[in-house]
């Protein structure tokens, strides 16, 4: 409990620490004033809407403003949605955690067998092949991954959709159960794409991983004395080895949102995924000050959220660990 | 196990099959880069924003594919003789879209609200719209008839009318600002179904003119993502098509690229301001002559085929054909003219070979291939002995701020939006030495003398002589290197007939299936 209450403690310093960079850096960026009157507007007109954008007051002024507000829940309008920015964000954030969700049970799934039979089978064609897959999957960006699959699956094989999303998350919180569910063939096959094109770099990651700690797992004394127990081979991998290689996977599990989280804001540009990546990034070019802060300050909460998750975790998996 | 999963993934292929069919006939889908941010009639600014918003909201007048101010709410024009009231007698048996009657008090609501201080509104009615129109105020005389008054006589009334959006009062009367950017109420052919943020938007037709049930707004950011979804047949139209994927959309057999030549003026500004007079190359191009020797400098045709995938001809003033000056002639690529006129203006080359040296800023990212066309630009500028330094900016952050404040260049790459309908929009920009738009700070005091003699004109055509005298000066010692008008590349499915627009708007209120 008192690992629970300081880490939240912690988190609210974090929080503040992101709110402030966030600031600075947008404000860093240029008065966004222009971007909301036309090109014919009067000096008096650009001083008008400046101040009706709340831009004229002093930085510390607008930061302080800013997080009175936000301890209120009130991040403020959008400047070009023009409704409360926390909605734009809140309404993008399922897809994305669809998305993210989706890759991450993909790196996981799809990297933990390969690195295992890579390790099972090391310097043979196998490992080979895996390891070739897995530097590869490290060296492709995923933007060019993601069109070379539209372009493969979505146009010339016709298999997959070439970008779009149904929901499953929306409707789940907007308590449509039926929806989500009837619907949610659907959202796993508008995922497979972009999903993959996320998530390969970090199941090439993981799999070399897996792989290499497995290898290390494998050499030692309890493994071999399992074996010379005569326990079936599946039993000395899956209980014994893979139980004690699994310890670094869940701590990079942890890291991974963050990463994934980074990944799919070009990806969602390419599969027109919805989703806050996206937001974030038209955001950006509008400069939409509360819709940049609004969202960076909710991934930063999730990310918090997660990792506090994945902490307990590991102290439940690893007796060794004390919180 | 395997043979499970294989079986599992064609059960879901098949159960999702009918999501990727073509549209049905009834239905005309487009994809579009960018999402609505708002429908508050007040508070659209950006172009693709408009391009929706027009088969929502009727106008007073509309600007046909020709260039032509044509009715479309109104019945009858009668304006003041001192040409500072309008009179629109207004169509009879009009309604928005919730069944409540037009009428001429709906009217002067719409051009009220968008103008009253009070609401803070920065969309494009109340900061670009009434500003180049000198809108004063709206009246309602009874249920038909509405008067609106500008400040001073224009000939541009009509044609900027064309962008007002029409609504009912009562219905938005009583509406949040968050109610009237999510749930518009309009007057036009069409009303919003379904907006799914981000993913698209339905529109269902409500009454003519519009020749399908139901349009499909599909936001679709990346260019060879649009132009995937349109080869496969899944959109009908798409925009900014990118020109390296020209040729596989032609090569597709299911849809071809449509080419037109925009009316955004594309130049290379020369910044005469007092900002960058101490920027070396600044006193330099105040000389006219400079400033046409540096025309010839340039292969205007030779970017267009190379960088930009299509053919042009140089503009020869900015104003927009066919409404330019029809004696003057693109000045051809000559850049031993260039030389010739450089060392006649007195700046021979120097012992490097270098006459003087300028900067030329140029946008990221904004404009097609502008990266590339800036540098070209400045390659052909430094072969001709003008060393050129480029230096290429993000437009949001940096562009944009110093262009407002009249600090870029001295040289600068900007492309300004223009129009069909009447040349005096198209010379607009230079109304006054510091008008908003005189980005390059040109005070020639000629120009803005025939300006005032022009914009008092009862109409562009009895204007014509001075127009022709005042871009015949634009020719010879204007502020612009002069480019082309920026081609515009839309992608257009075999299923259906529809033609682009020069301006950038996307009206598909006449567009029909190719079959029928």
């Amino acid at each position: 409990m008192t690992f629970i209450v300081r880490r939240l403690l912690q988190s609210l310093i974090v929080i503040i620490g992101v709110t402030l960079i966030t600031f600075s850096a947008l404000q860093m960026s240029g008065d966004p004033t222009y971007l909301y009157v036309s090109e014919r507007a009067t000096a008096e007109e650009i001083a008008r809407t400046r101040q009706a954008l709340g831009f004229d007051r002093p930085l510390h002024e607008q930061y302080l403003s800013f997080l009175g507000n936000l301890v209120q829940g009130d991040f403020g309008n959008s400047l070009s949605y023009k409704r409360p920015a926390i909605e734009a964000v809140m309404e993008a954030l399922p897809a994305t955690l669809e998305l993210t969700l989706f890759a991450m049970i993909l790196a996981i799934v799809v990297a933990i067998p390969l690195g295992v039979a890579a390790a099972l089978n090391r310097g043979s064609p196998v490992d080979g092949s895996i390891m070739t897959v897995a530097m590869a999957g490290q060296s492709i960006p995923s933007f060019w991954l993601g069109i070379m699959m539209i372009m493969f699956f979505g146009l010339q094989l016709r298999i997959f959709p070439i970008s779009g999303h149904v929901p499953f998350i929306m409707p789940l919180v907007q308590g449509d159960f039926g929806r989500a569910f009837s619907q949610l063939p659907q959202t796993l096959y508008y995922l497979i794409m972009p999903g993959f094109a996320v998530a390969f770099y970090s199941i090439s990651r993981n799999a070399r991983l897996v792989r290499s700690s497995m290898l290390e797992v494998l050499g030692q004394d309890f493994v071999r004395t399992a074996r010379a127990k005569g326990i079936s081979e599946y039993a000395v991998v899956v209980r014994h080895a893979l139980r004690n290689a699994w310890l670094p996977v869940v701590t990079m599990i942890g890291l991974e949102f963050g990463f994934l989280i980074g990944g799919v804001v070009v990806v969602e540009m390419v599969f027109s995924w919805p989703g806050i990546g996206r937001l974030i990034f038209n955001a950006i070019n509008q400069r939409d000050i509360p819709v940049v802060q609004a969202a960076v300050v909710v991934l930063a909460l999730v990310f918090i959220s997660l990792n506090l998750i994945v902490d307990l975790i590991y102290a439940k998996i690893d007796p060794r660990v004390k919180l | 196990m395997f043979k499970k999963l294989l079986l599992s993934g064609v059960a879901l292929a098949s159960l999702s099959a009918p999501v990727m069919a073509a549209p049905p006939e009834n239905t005309i889908v487009v994809g579009l880069s960018a999402d609505a941010s708002t429908f508050d009639p007040a508070q659209i600014s950006s172009r693709d924003n408009a391009n929706i918003a027009k088969h929502l909201f009727a106008t007073l007048f509309q600007v046909t594919y020709e260039g032509v101010v044509q009715p479309y709410l109104v019945e009858d024009t009668k304006v003041s003789d001192d040409g500072l009231t309008y009179n629109f007698k207004l169509k009879e048996g009009l309604t928005c879209h919730d069944g409540e009657a037009l009428t001429a008090e709906d009217v002067a609501y719409s051009f009220n609200r968008a103008a009253d201080p009070a609401n803070a509104f920065t969309g494009n009615t109340p900061g670009f719209v009434y500003t180049t129109l000198g809108f004063d105020s709206a009246v309602a005389i009874d249920d038909l008839n509405v008067e609106i008054n500008v400040k001073s006589p224009t000939t541009l009334a009509l044609g900027m009318l064309a962008q007002v959006y029409i609504h009912c009062k009562d219905s938005y009367e009583g509406k949040t600002a968050e109610d009237a950017a999510s749930n518009p109420i309009g007057s036009g052919s069409y009303r919003i179904a379904r907006w799914d943020r981000g993913s698209e938007i339905v529109l269902e037709k409500v009454q003519d003119p519009g020749n399908f049930d139901n349009i499909i707004f599909r936001i679709i950011p990346e260019a060879s993502t649009r132009t995937a979804e349109l080869i496969a047949g899944n959109v009908d139209i798409i925009t900014n098509v990118s020109p390296d994927q020209v040729g596989a959309i032609d090569a597709s057999g299911s849809s071809k690229v449509r080419a037109v030549s925009g009316t955004r003026r594309m130049q290379i500004g020369f910044n005469l301001g007092e900002k960058v007079a101490d920027m070396p190359g600044a006193k330099e191009i105040q000389d006219p002559k400079v400033r046409f020797a540096l025309q010839y400098a340039v292969d205007v045709p030779g970017i267009c085929e190379q960088l930009l995938g299509t053919s042009c001809e140089r503009m020869t003033s900015l104003v927009n054909p066919p409404n330019g000056n029809p004696d003057l002639k693109p000045i051809p690529y000559d850049p031993e003219m260039a030389e010739k006129l450089l060392d006649e203006a007195g700046y021979p080359r120097g012992e490097n070979g270098v006459r003087f040296s300028i900067r030329l800023q140029g946008p990221r990212g904004r404009y097609l291939a502008d990266a590339s066309v800036v540098q070209a630009i400045g390659q052909m500028l430094t072969d001709v002995g003008v060393e050129t330094e480029v230096e290429l900016l993000e437009w949001a952050s940096v562009y944009s701020p110093l262009l407002r404040t009249k600090e870029m260049g001295p040289l600068f790459f900007l492309g300004q939006g223009g129009v069909t309908w009447n040349p005096l929009y198209d010379m607009s920009l230079f109304s006054t030495p510091d008008a908003a738009t005189n980005y390059q700070s040109w005070t020639d005091p000629r120009w803005f003398a025939d300006w005032e003699i022009a914009r008092s004109a009862e109409s562009p055509e009895a204007a014509r002589p001075v127009i022709n005298r005042m871009l015949k000066l634009f020719y010879e010692e204007g502020p612009w290197l002069q480019l082309y008008f920026q081609p515009d590349f839309y992608g257009v499915s075999n299923r259906i007939n529809w033609e682009p627009r020069r301006d950038e708007e996307i009206d598909l209120f006449y567009a029909t299936l190719a079959q029928s």
